[in-house]
């Protein structure tokens, strides 16, 4: 099978200790909780200044296709954005003329699978996870968003900040009218 | 191709006054309208099926839609494009699957049927089941659309056997579709990857939202602007200098400021590089038009392509039912572009208009409550305000079309119910007027046009 089938990860590598793993499970689950409550300046401030933050568009195509829809950052997609380029979205939260907003949007992000590796750089580490994201608003409009991430986390101080984030939404359509969301 | 339905008295004038300025929201909820749109106007309107530039080689295919017919688009070895429906004759089965790619086949997975890319059945499975008298190969491809056509890198096909060609459909649209297509040499070319997305609105609301609708963006997206802009809010509309036009339903809103667009999206170096061929562009397609290039602006193609010259989002919205659409995006660049602007373009169009974008976002909530709330009976029945600007008309000498004056203004919205209407009351695509009339009949290559860029 080719990598397109399943849109296979990295290499598996070392697992980390125990305590990091426990480190950088809470770790995730700090960051989902900070955005389930819209706490974008508590999120932020996860962010590593060479941040990359990838989801890229999935097309559908045949398994023999070799075309490379995950690594290709000149293709199209959903997020391929920079610290400043997050912070920019983030700014429209803040002029408080962003109307679609307001109501808010209820956010559940639901993380799981969490493995943690070592890589070959000292104090960064490999995280997978997947995620399910829930979104509910004004009456009954829901949607949920399901998939894979791969993280790159680095230590600083007694902390860890998001270096690198690939996210894989199992989608072809976006099922839903925007993504006011981060995954 | 007979699209006629039995029993049906178009009586669609009913739903609109347009001299008056009032539309019925009924068309834009009501199921057997949508019927209707699908036969009238999805059926028989030369519609948007790729860009050249998706099919570089041959056995290159995409998937698409036209209404809601799902279709195969092929490059063939003698380098055309063939445009087939993706069903197959002997039961129907979708033929496939893959949103594009490249083959030698299309195979139908039911029965093993198999087609070539120009949709020539080819072969079947375990064919000695088939008698000589059982069946003409040459009968049972891949049910070709009726014509097939381009203009400037954009692909279009429609069921319709007669009616106008691709050239007169567009017509002295054109003129400004230049800006976009043709504006340095070399042409221009669609970034990989298509992001799709579902909007719980009707179709029209999209494409009447870029045909015209300036008017939305400095309070919609006054969040989008200033996210984009350093805090800064949408610069006023310079109402004397910036217009509306309509050509036969399609239609161009823009400034004359040169820059609007740019600004929004956001990326200096984007609007050097436009800088740097802003000159060339104006002998290319002379002053007006490269005055124009840039400028806060939205288009459509009649009957469901938008775009933003500037920004670069291109885009189409697929019927999915009077009450759901498929919004289909690209990013359109030119071809001549560096590799480094091209990724800006890219980032920036997916910082803007992207599901995720900063005005986007913003955009389909609104269409979508504009389209359900009319779920309630009284509700529909309501009609609803296109007399924006409705005595602006002016004649120009430069810019083709039906104009008017102010950026802010229903006049292409009121250009495109109308072609709507005449789409939809026409029995003969040829009885339809022309809105206006052409200035550039029998004119194919509108860049040289002598005459009409003079400024
Ligand atoms: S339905 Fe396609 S081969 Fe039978
Ligand atoms: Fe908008």
């Amino acid at each position: 099978m080719t990598k397109n089938t399943t849109f296979k990860r990295p290499q598996t590598g070392q697992s980390a200790s125990l305590e990091l793993t426990h480190a950088l499970t809470q770790t995730v689950y700090r960051e989902a909780r900070m955005l389930d409550d819209e706490n974008y300046v508590g999120w932020v401030k996860m962010l590593a200044d060479d941040l990359l933050y990838h989801m890229p568009g999935i097309e559908t195509r045949y398994r023999r296709d070799k075309t490379d829809q995950v690594n290709d950052l000149t293709r199209m997609a959903y997020y391929n954005d920079n610290l400043e380029e997050i912070k920019k979205r983030l700014s429209r939260l803040e002029t408080g003329t962003a109307w679609s907003e307001d109501p808010a949007t209820r956010y559940t992000h639901i993380i799981t699978n969490v493995e943690v590796e070592m890589t070959e750089k000292e104090g960064e580490y490999q995280v997978f996870s997947n995620f399910y994201a829930y979104r509910n608003r004004n009456e009954r409009e829901e949607d949920s968003l399901i998939g894979n991430r791969v993280d790159i986390w680095r230590e600083a101080g007694a902390a860890f900040q998001l270096v690198k984030r690939r996210i894989i939404l199992k989608h072809n359509v976006l099922l839903s009218k925007n993504l006011n969301i981060f995954l | 191709m007979r699209i006629e339905r039995i029993g049906r008295e178009p009586e669609f004038s009913q739903y609109m006054d347009l001299k008056e300025g009032w539309l019925d929201r009924r068309i834009f909820s009501d199921a057997e309208i949508y019927e209707e749109e699908l036969y009238r106007i999805f059926a028989r309107s030369w519609l948007f099926v790729a860009h050249e530039s998706q099919l570089p080689k041959a056995g290159d295919f995409l998937t698409t839609h036209m209404g809601e017919d799902a279709v195969i688009v092929a490059r063939q070895p003698d380098g055309s494009i063939k445009v087939f429906l993706n069903s197959c004759p002997h039961r129907g089965n979708k033929v496939c699957f893959a949103d594009a790619g490249n083959t030698r086949r299309f195979v139908c997975n039911y029965h093993g049927w198999a087609f070539d890319t120009g949709g020539e059945l080819k072969g079947m499975h375990e064919e000695y089941c088939y008698d000589e008298i059982d069946i003409d190969r040459k009968k049972n491809g891949l049910k070709q659309v009726a014509r097939v056509a381009g203009y400037k890198g954009l692909v279009f096909a429609t069921f319709a056997e007669d009616g106008p060609s691709l050239d007169a459909w567009l017509g002295d649209f054109r003129w400004y579709l230049d800006m976009l297509l043709d504006n340095e040499e070399g042409g221009t070319e669609l970034i990989g990857g298509c992001i799709k997305s579902v909007i719980n609105a009707n179709w029209k609301f999209g494409v009447e939202n870029f045909i015209g609708d300036a008017y939305h963006a400095g309070w919609t997206h006054d969040s989008g602007c200033r996210s984009m802009n350093n805090g800064e809010p949408f610069p006023p509309v310079d109402m004397e200098n910036s217009y509306h036009a309509s050509v036969n339903g399609h239609g161009w809103e823009f400034g004359t400021e040169g820059v609007g667009d740019l600004f929004l999206l956001g990326r200096p170096k984007v609007m050097e590089y436009y800088e740097r061929i802003r000159p060339k562009m104006a002998q290319r397609l002379g002053e007006m038009r490269s005055q124009i290039f840039g400028s806060v602006a939205s288009a459509s193609i009649f009957p469901n392509v938008s775009f933003l010259p500037g920004i670069s989002t291109f885009r189409q919205w697929q019927p999915k039912g009077p009450m759901e659409f498929e919004l289909k995006t690209w990013v359109i660049v030119n071809k001549a572009m560096p590799d480094d602007i091209k990724d800006e373009i890219t980032k920036g169009v997916m910082q803007t208009f992207g599901p995720g974008g900063t005005f986007e976002m913003d955009d389909g909530e609104n269409w979508s409550n504009c389209t359900t709330v009319n779920r309630g009976v009284v509700t529909r029945h309501e009609r609803l305000h296109y007399r924006c600007g409705i005595s602006r008309q002016i004649e120009h000498d430069t810019l083709p079309g039906i104009v008017y004056r102010g950026q802010y203004n229903d006049a292409n919205q009121r250009g495109f119910y109308q072609r709507w209407l005449d789409m939809m009351e026409a029995d003969k695509l040829d009885a339809m007027p022309e809105r206006p009339e052409p200035r550039l009949t029998g004119v194919s290559e509108t860049r040289d046009v002598p005459g009409l860029f003079a400024l």
